[in-house]
């Protein structure tokens, strides 16, 4: 599935300031659907190069990470159970860097 | 982004809670409504500017710098105190204040940002430098004290470079970008540490009226969540990097709790500001004697300010001098713990930020 | 360090950490975290007070003291809080409360002591003119809200009993008495009363405090059914920096400083807390090293905010030792209410000595003003700019009332959102959770209308 993930507030830097990222991701376990919570996990594994623990916290993303799907506040479509479709663009903000 | 608004994501989904006809776009924090991007700027200026009216926090007439620093906050508050500026009239003459620590890599980045916000919202910019004020960058000055008492340097220095900078924009008022997220902080942090004095004035929306230049916060009641989404909706250009010299362990946990409490009580953010205004506290603190500094003529309430006290350390080698248990040169003085009633108010953004 | 104790940007930070490094309070003598990298030097091999001993040996907190100094450390200030408060005099009976955690085992503890030794006293005198205070037990049990199964709940109880009568001489009449008992006694099926009040709740903080405000009440009803004068509470310092967090949380800053004294004479019986300069460390220690049985099973879960709040601060604590300390300090700077002393002692069948010790230590109030108005559900104080936040009531029946008489934390987490659940809500509700407070409430109401009438005028005045 392709997607488009962008990182601002300061997350960029995790990801060796790399803002925008253009991914290919497998769907997991042979299963069609690819929910929020299986995209943390691979970015977390596959795009996340430094410090892991400014990205997330448990399962989900650090409290003050903002998350917006196709320009939506993920709040509104279910969080970590919100599904992904082709061509998705998923932004994460962090709230935690100096104002 | 034109892609991804056609994208309906579930049809017949829920619809803005305001207007009820657009999609919404996120949930707000203090009301856990659900609303559009259109109805969200409006309620979103709307409120900043009820804060402002309801605490006359500008008058016609007035020059009002803005603390900016290129980070989120500074950049949304610019952005909307000129917008609110010209669709009210309030009449005020808006600048914007910057000061350069003089720290490669992070100052000089943001700075960029201060520069292009000069020309994409038309406001006169001015910086002050710790190099020319002091003669000293805090490079300069971390290369002789180390890590460990920088931020008392850097905090000093600025408040004071704030003042200078404000008295050269002839500035009546000094707005600074610290949001609600901000001063429930500062009030925890004031608990943990036992500052009493502290606690009963972090709340305040105006501070330092007795001293040279007040200072405001007309985001007091505005969440960091929705600065930040407008700012990510507005496109709006903003600098976010921490301090390279801050170590943050114990603000890291308070801030951590705070967003902690956000995600299971978005209202404990405003909680804690109405504890902070209610605390009972008796007002009889003393306020000190206020005079001048004898070296730079500086508010103080002892024989030299605490910026030439640090100077003069650091000019003589002793950059131990004013840290610490007060032996320096004002130890005839009263515990110097009163110098800083009234001055400014203390504030918990994370050290190198400019919303003082 | 100046940084990380968070104050860069103000021009005292060097300040407040000295402040706080020469305000360290004993725990930090007792317990020192970084004790362990200079163990090899000799000094430090002895009790540091009767330098005699060697220190407590345990893993885990680092103790400088020996079993008998830490022992007499702490009930030194047990008893300094006791008699500086006017706590417990020869003519009281006082009920301890009593969870089978560590805090309220110790106050146990502490009281038996102190009335084994009053005991002695009045066997050795003479005239015998100083009765021994009386001391009972309470226990609440929760079952009906947290079930656990038939047999622990059995042997906490044996283990509860066994406890109690150990303590002896002087005897103590242990009261086990489940909570849903805050009913009326004569009211029906009262467990599932109560628990459809709490399942009313849906936040988890509010069912959890709504559910200690009950506890209290039930407390509360002990006492006062049973003729005693003082309501013992185990709170420690611990205990007390996690409310003052958690009551700023909540936005209860008006009315944080009434739950944190050493005396809150706010109810019939007043509570006292002689525990409150002690931390949860140093009780969690005296019950290992003393081998005094806790029975923690009849304790709920925390949860939510409460949760949150006691993780953070433990959080905080393990940074710096003193941390709880200046918690409590700071929320003790902040000024008390009239009802946080013992109420004056005209008896003349008290010492003058401890007539003379209460007046030099009691908090004189600044303010004369009693007419408080109180939140029927936490007890809460009310300020009355909160008062004041009321909106939307035409008549007066008796559910429009309820709800603006509370305060607003109350209205949030334990009140139902809609108002039409509100009459249920009341009617679920244990009749004297309002008029158990001294101050009755009906006259709060009258106050309470006179100011909404003024609001509303002013308004109107203001628009015209």
């Amino acid at each position: 599935m392709r997607l488009t993930l962008e990182f601002g507030g300061g997350l960029e830097l995790l990801c060796d300031s790399v803002k925008i990222h253009n991914v290919n991701v497998a769907s997991q376990n042979g299963i069609e659907k690819l929910t929020m919570k299986d995209l943390l996990c691979w970015v977390r594994t596959n795009l996340i190069k430094e410090r892991p623990e400014m990205f997330m916290k448990g399962d989900s993303v650090r409290p003050g990470v903002l998350v917006l799907i196709n320009d939506c506040d993920w709040e509104l479509s279910g969080q970590l159970d919100t599904t992904l479709e082709e061509k998705d663009v998923v932004v994460f903000i962090s709230t935690l860097h100096g104002g | 982004m034109a892609e991804a608004e056609s994208k309906q994501r579930k049809p017949g989904a829920r619809l803005c809670c305001i207007c009820s006809q657009r999609r919404p776009a996120l949930k707000r924090p203090k009301t856990l409504e659900q609303i559009c991007r259109e109805c969200f700027y409006e309620v979103f200026e709307e409120e900043i500017h009820q804060v402002i009216v309801q605490n006359q926090l500008f008058k016609p007439g007035e020059r009002v710098a803005i603390g900016a620093s290129g980070g989120k906050d500074s950049t949304v508050l610019a952005y909307v105190l000129s917008e609110l500026n010209r669709r009210h009239n309030y009449g005020v003459d808006l600048f914007l204040l910057s000061i350069d620590e003089g720290i490669t890599g992070y100052r000089d980045d943001s700075l960029e940002t201060v520069k292009r916000n000069e020309i994409q919202y038309g406001l006169p910019l001015k910086i002050v430098s710790y190099k020319d004020l002091y003669g000293w960058t805090m490079d300069e000055i971390v290369k002789v004290i180390g890590l460990k008492n920088n931020c008392t340097f850097c905090g000093v220095f600025r408040r004071q470079a704030l003042d200078r900078g404000a008295a050269f924009l002839k500035v009546d008022k000094v707005a600074t970008g610290h949001n609600a997220d901000d001063i429930a902080e500062t009030v925890l942090l004031n608990i943990l540490r036992g500052d009493i004095a502290r606690l009963s004035r972090c709340t305040s929306i105006t501070t330092g009226e007795d001293g040279p230049i007040p200072r405001c916060k007309p985001f007091k009641y505005t969440y960091e969540k929705e600065i930040v989404m407008y700012a990510y909706f507005k496109r709006l250009d903003y600098f976010s990097t921490e301090c390279i010299y801050s170590p943050n362990a114990y603000r890291g946990f308070a801030r951590e709790f705070i967003k902690d409490l956000e995600r299971i009580r978005p209202r404990a953010i405003l909680d804690i500001i109405r504890s902070g205004e209610n605390f009972r506290i008796s007002t009889s603190t003393k306020m000190p004697e206020q005079g001048t500094c004898e070296r730079c003529g500086y508010i103080s309430s002892q024989k030299w300010c605490k910026a030439c006290v640090l100077l003069e350390g650091l000019n003589r080698g002793l950059p131990k001098l004013g840290i610490g248990r007060s032996r320096g040169l004002n130890n005839e003085e009263k515990r110097e713990k009163k110098q800083s009633n009234g001055i400014s108010a203390i504030e918990s953004k994370a050290c190198g930020t400019l919303d003082f | 360090m100046a940084c990380s104790s968070g104050a860069c940007q103000s021009n005292n930070c060097y300040k407040q950490e000295e402040e706080e490094e020469s305000e360290q309070n004993s725990i930090a003598s007792i317990l020192d975290a970084k004790r362990g990298t200079e163990s090899n030097d000799p000094q430090q091999s002895l009790c540091i007070k009767c330098k005699a001993n060697s220190p407590i040996s345990c893993t885990g907190e680092d103790v400088r003291f020996c079993a008998d100094c830490f022992r007499s450390n702490l009930y030194g200030k047990f008893r300094l809080a006791v008699s500086s408060h006017a706590m417990i005099t020869p003519s009281d009976k006082v009920l301890v409360a009593f969870s089978g955690g560590p805090a309220s085992r110790v106050a146990l503890q502490f009281v038996h002591e102190m009335q084994n030794r009053a005991q002695k006293n009045f066997d050795a005198s003479r005239d015998r003119s100083l009765p021994v205070f009386g001391v009972g037990v309470a226990v609440i049990d929760e079952s009906a809200i947290y079930p656990i199964p038939a047999h622990e709940f059995d042997e906490a109880i044996t283990e509860i009993k066994l406890v109690v009568s150990n303590l002896a001489p002087p005897t103590k009449e242990l009261h086990i008495v489940p909570i849903e008992n805050v009913y009326a006694s004569d009211s029906v099926d009262k467990r599932n009363r109560l628990k459809e009040l709490l399942d009313s709740v849906t936040d988890v903080t509010g069912k959890e405090d709504l559910l200690l405000h009950l506890k209290m009440l039930s407390l509360q009803k002990i006492a006062s059914e049973n003729g005693y004068s003082r309501l013992i509470l185990g709170s420690c310092t611990s205990r007390i920096a996690c409310h003052v967090i958690s009551a700023a949380v909540k936005g209860q800053g008006y009315s944080l400083s009434a739950n944190i004294q050493y005396v809150d004479a706010r109810w019939d019986t007043p509570i006292v807390l002689p525990l409150r300069d002690c931390l949860s460390q140093e009780l969690n220690l005296l019950c290992r090293v003393d081998g005094l049985k806790t029975v923690e099973l009849l304790n709920g879960p925390s949860s939510g905010i409460n949760h949150l709040v006691s993780s953070f601060v433990a959080l905080l604590q393990e940074e710096n030792p003193s941390r709880e300390c200046t918690i409590v300090r700071t929320a003790g700077k902040l000024t008390p209410f009239h009802f946080n002393r013992i109420p004056e002692i005209s008896d003349c069948n008290v010492p003058l000595a401890t007539r003379r010790r209460q007046k030099r230590f009691s908090l004189q109030p600044k303010e004369s003003i009693s007419s408080e108005s109180f939140c029927p559900i936490c007890i809460s104080p009310l300020n009355k700019s909160e008062m004041q936040t009321l909106s939307g009531f035409g008549s007066f029946q008796s559910s429009d009332t309820f709800s603006p008489s509370c305060c607003p934390s109350c209205r949030f987490q334990i009140l139902p959102k809609d108002p039409h659940s509100m009459e249920h809500f009341i009617s679920l509700l244990p009749q004297p959770l309002a008029a158990q407070s001294k101050h009755d409430i009906g006259g709060n109401l009258n106050l309470l209308r006179e100011q909404i009438q003024d609001f509303l005028l002013s308004d109107s005045d203001s628009e015209t």
